[in-house]
């Protein structure tokens, strides 16, 4: 079994004193490489927040995470991001599509941003598996939340990192949408060792997981 | 692996942001263009003012070398010309010096023709040519006005001069075959013969030469030139150095320069404030979309990049046209700075270096303006950079509950904004305070009290040896013809006219008139202070003195003179002695004398005593000080000491018959200034003689306080600039930032058109709230200041004059913003869907 996430008490307090948020208080978890799994927790629970750790998108106010046995604590800000944009594909609840740049200049960007060439043919599978074909030279404030959401699933895929973080990328896809997605994402994941962390409230999706981690009031419930 | 990376995305994500936000990077070009327009024309200003100084430095002294040397052997000036210190050297032989009387205030060389030293001094014939036959010679305009030559090529003009030799003052006649205008060398400078003549007229002797040399670091040239010479071991010999190299004058004319180059510091802080405004509109999505770009894998490097990126094509777009106007407003602006010149000094000081420098001070000023996402987004991970919301200024919670009405909404919006309205309130009241107090200093110096003080007369014509200073008036000059003087009577516009004629006579002072002049100026004066010691430092004024003192011998200066020029003269009505009686005047009997003092002191013989002028005596009938602003041109060195008598001008010429007009003035009808102006360039178009008008004097006048005001007002419009441009900014972002909320208020039933009244009403309680403070404020303080500057300015020709104009002009341009920026920007923000607005981040 390897592991291809490991976070050790991991704390990330906001304010102080009576205005205290304890968002995450002392989560320790381990992730296998090549494994789905899917975070549940009601809203305010701190889902979004371990998501951000666990990707290095914010830093914890205790504990530390690692990423194939690389300490991001370890790491400066300019090497974290590269680390990030190597290893680590972000699905965003809210899609943070580039909206300067066409859809198929977004689903590149951070390929583009690493200096590679992209993998056209692998690429254009998944554009066409999500059904964006015919929106490659649109810009992303002229799609729907649906299509814009399926350009962030691309985005996150088209690198082919190791570890694919998702911060809820069915909610505002129609339920046979949401399935293919989650196909999709398991075929990728299968077919590139990829694992997948994902939050969702959608109970079918969460049965598809290899595990589901369930968090209360900033902690693992058990 | 964790290698860097691409950098051309940070290109292609700015020209597609330049794309999205075109009407924000025009704004910011516009305003790059204008602080680079700002420093290009404060360096170009610095850079002429210094060069300007330099020059005139170099005009003083004559020459463009750096060192002269004089009186050399030809093997001494070989020597300094093969120096290691001495790029290049131009000699010049003198035969002599010419000697005329008329030129005693000038040394004027005759000498054989050296093209070098021509070049150098400026001393190359304009019209005509140098001379290439024997005995025929080069002139410049001053001499030839000085000694009465015709400007006519071909002229046998005959000179006095004495010889280098010793050998004795002699005449010789030669040929003008050409003449210059005086640029350089008005103390100094060269009459040009041929080799041949030079040979012949210092009969094949040893000629003795000058040197000027131009080394190859002109830095203490006092302390080069005495190396030079110790170097070749020689001993005795004088030498000059150019006063443009002088450290103590450049350090002088960078002082002066210096105020141009520190108006940068402002321009740079202004600019950025200007620019950081314009910034501030989009910051907050700035910075999301900065940590955005972060989270999808953008290093901090890569940021940096497209930062720089911006700024430079910011600065790029602005540079062009930024140069271009900054050096033109220059080339309008900079004959007011450096007057005198007949180029404009913009295009013959122009220098690369101000362009460079500009252009770098733009890059720098746009590289922290646009810095402000970037700043805000360091230190930030990308989830905090994502969630950016920039602090609203809080209003405060009201006590009760009320009904909520447009005008509460209005007043709820406009406490939300005073935080950010400091800073624009901070620029407008100091910019208003400094164009209120300069547009009062502007104001309260009055011309018509300079024009009282400075130009007597509308129209001061002077003979053409008389024209500057230095140069000694020789009455058988004759350039203003007595037709010419009639024409100018004639004219319907002139409303008096009146001539002047001097002539220097010897005279004698019997002891009892001595003595007055003697107790003027032996005795104490009211500050104490013995008033011939304030003349100890001119030789030629202690030595006619001491003549008066001990021999009763000095000069007299027989002034003859009708209409105008004797109504101004006792239009003074300051009497010093006696009393004036137009009628006895008119007799030819009687002289007023006058003489130049500072203070009523009795410098004159006594009214009442007789002086023989020219074999007639005549009674002193009153004594005036000497109106010297009157007089043009310089008198003899002997009459520096000199006792003014003036005659009516009958009598003068019943005495000199013959001798020409050294001065007329006219006064005219002001209505007809332009008009009478051109008549009088055609009357003297074919003579040398010059004329003082009351526009040069006007001209001065406003010169001197565009010259006085223009920094300050420099300053304060630009100040001025950035407080109009902050108050349009706090009034766009109060729309641009409530995008959703005004989506909020739709969906509650709000109509736009309610909307746009809350707005507008939030624009003029804003502008209401500035001018409840600005009014009073700015108000106070020019009073403040205007009264203690009237109290404490040295400045005498000012009448207090207070102004608020500035401030009455920039209300309308307020409340104009406060009128159309809302609705504009309104229209902006609700292009979208109400649905597709509350979607928004």
């Amino acid at each position: 079994m390897e592991i291809i996430v490991k976070a050790e008490g991991l704390k990330k307090y906001y304010g102080k004193g009576e205005a205290l948020v304890k968002a995450l208080d002392g989560v320790d978890l381990e992730i296998e490489r090549g494994k789905f799994t899917a975070i549940v927790g009601t809203s305010g629970s701190g889902k979004s927040t371990l998501l951000n750790m666990l990707g290095g998108l914010d830093v914890p106010s205790e504990g530390s995470v690692q990423i194939g046995g690389c300490e991001l604590a370890h790491l400066n800000s300019e090497q974290a991001t590269i680390f990030r944009r190597k290893q680590i594909g972000f699905i965003f609840q809210n899609y943070n599509l580039i909206p300067v740049l066409t859809v198929w200049e977004n689903i590149i960007f951070p390929i583009t941003l690493d200096g590679r060439k992209p993998d056209k043919k692998f690429i254009m599978e998944i554009v066409r598996f999500l059904g964006l074909e015919s929106k490659l030279d649109t810009l992303p404030n002229n799609l729907s939340g649906g299509q814009q959401q399926r350009v962030a699933i691309a985005r996150a895929l088209a690198s082919k990192p190791s570890l694919i973080l998702a911060d809820e990328p069915t909610g505002n896809l129609d339920s046979r949408t949401s399935e293919d997605v989650v196909g999709l994402l398991k075929v990728t994941s299968s077919q590139f060792r990829q694992s997948i962390v994902m939050i969702t409230h959608n109970p079918e999706i969460a049965a598809q997981a290899d595990r589901i981690i369930r968090i209360e009031d900033g902690k693992i419930a058990m | 692996m964790l290698k860097n990376n691409n950098l051309g995305i940070c290109r292609r994500l700015m020209m597609r942001e330049i794309k999205f936000h075109t009407g924000q990077y025009i704004l910011l070009a516009i305003s790059t263009c204008l602080v680079c327009m700002l420093y290009t024309f404060s360096l170009c200003l610095g850079n002429l003012t210094y060069n300007g100084f330099i020059f005139s430095y170099k005009m003083i002294y004559g020459s463009g070398s750096h060192i002269l040397f004089y009186d050399l052997t030809p093997s001494q000036a070989a020597g300094i010309k093969g120096h290691r210190s001495v790029r290049e050297a131009v000699s010049l032989s003198a035969i002599g010096v010419l000697s005329d009387e008329m030129l005693e205030n000038r040394s004027v060389k005759l000498a054989s023709v050296s093209p070098g030293w021509a070049k150098e001094t400026e001393a190359v014939p304009m019209q005509g040519r140098m001379p290439k036959k024997q005995n025929e010679i080069a002139l410049d305009e001053l001499t030839m006005n000085s000694l009465a030559i015709p400007y006519e090529l071909g002229t046998e003009v005959s000179l006095k001069w004495t010889p280098a030799d010793g050998s004795g003052e002699r005449v010789d006649t030669f040929c003008l075959c050409g003449f210059w205008e005086n640029r350089m060398g008005q103390t100094e400078t060269c009459a040009w013969v041929t080799e041949e003549t030079a040979q012949k007229l210092s009969s094949g002797g040893q000629k003795k030469q000058a040197l000027g040399v131009t080394l190859y670091r002109p830095g203490d040239l006092e302390r080069q030139g005495e190396e030079i010479l110790s170097d070749l071991g020689i001993q005795d010999i004088a030498f000059t150095t150019n006063l443009a190299w002088n450290d103590a004058r450049r350090e002088y004319a960078g002082l002066k320069a210096g105020r141009f180059y520190r108006l940068n510091l402002i321009v740079m802080l202004c600019g950025i404030l200007m620019l950081y405004h314009i910034v501030r509109l989009s910051a907050a999505q700035d910075v999301r979309f900065y940590g955005r770009i972060k989270s999808l894998g953008m290093t901090p490097r890569q940021l940096r990049v497209l930062w720089a990126e911006r700024a430079a094509l910011l600065s790029l777009s602005g540079l062009l046209p930024g140069w271009l106007s900054g050096f033109l407003l220059c080339v309008v602006l900079a004959p007011h700075v450096v007057i005198g010149m007949e180029e404009n000094p913009a295009l013959y000081f122009f220098r690369l270096w101000p362009f460079i420098v500009s252009g770098l001070f733009t890059f720098l000023t746009t590289g922290i303006a646009c810095s402000l996402p970037m700043r805000a987004v360091t230190g930030k991970t990308p989830v905090e950079a994502m969630k950016f919301v920039e602090k609203e200024g809080g209003g405060r919670r009201r006590g009760k509950r009320r009904r909520t009405s447009l005008f509460l909404m209005a007043f709820s919006g406009l406490s939300r904004r005073t935080n950010r309205s400091v800073p624009g309130m901070a620029s407008l009241f100091l910019s208003l305070c400094i164009l209120c107090c300069i547009r009062t200093m502007g104001a309260s110096y009055d011309q018509e009290k300079y024009l009282e003080g400075m130009a007597v007369f509308d129209y001061l014509i002077a003979d053409a040896s008389a024209t500057a200073s230095i140069q000694r008036y020789n009455p058988k000059s004759r350039s203003i013809k007595e037709e010419m003087y009639q024409a100018a009577a004639a004219h319907p516009a002139v409303t008096g006219i009146g001539v002047l004629r001097t002539m220097e006579v010897p005279m004698y002072a019997e002891d009892m008139e001595r003595a007055q002049i003697i107790a003027a100026f032996e005795g104490k004066d009211e500050s104490g202070t013995v008033r011939k010691e304030y003349m100890a430092d001119n030789p030629d004024w202690m030595a006619g003195y001491e003549k008066m003192r001990d021999k009763g011998e000095y000069i007299g200066i027989a002034t003859g003179v009708s209409g105008l020029m004797l109504e101004k003269i006792m239009a003074q009505n300051i009497l010093i002695e006696g009393a004036f009686s137009a009628e006895l005047f008119d007799t030819g009997q009687y002289v007023i004398a006058a003489a130049s003092s500072s203070s009523e002191l009795k410098v004159t013989p006594p009214a009442g005593s007789r002086v023989m002028i020219a074999g007639r005596e005549f009674e002193i009938m009153a004594s005036v000080p000497l109106e010297e602003s009157m007089i043009s041109g310089a008198n003899s060195r002997e009459a520096q000491f000199h006792v003014t008598y003036y005659m009516p001008e009958e009598v003068f010429e019943e005495l000199f018959p013959g001798y020409g007009i050294r001065n007329v003035g006219i006064d005219i009808d002001q209505n007809s200034q332009e008009e009478f102006e051109l008549f009088l360039e055609e009357l003297l178009m074919e003579t040398k003689a010059d004329v003082i008008s009351v526009s040069d004097y006007q001209w001065i006048f406003r010169n001197a306080v565009f010259h006085n005001c223009m920094i300050p007002l420099f300053v304060g419009s630009v100040m001025l600039l950035i407080g109009v441009l902050n108050f349009g900014n706090v009034l766009a972002r109060g729309v641009l930032v409530r995008k959703k909320e005004f989506a909020v208020y739709e969906s509650l039933g709000m109509t736009r058109r309610q909307i746009l009244r809350v707005l507008l009403l939030e624009g003029v309680l804003h502008l209401a709230s500035m001018l409840l403070f600005l009014v009073p404020a700015t108000a106070a303080v020019t009073w403040l200041w205007g009264r203690w500057w009237i109290a404490n300015t040295n400045t005498w020709c000012v009448t207090w004059h207070y102004s608020l104009m500035p401030l009455w002009v920039s209300i309308p341009v307020l409340a104009a913003s406060a009128l159309l920026i809302p609705p504009y920007f309104l229209k902006t923000v609700t292009r979208e869907s109400v649905t597709e607005r509350l979607r928004v981040f």
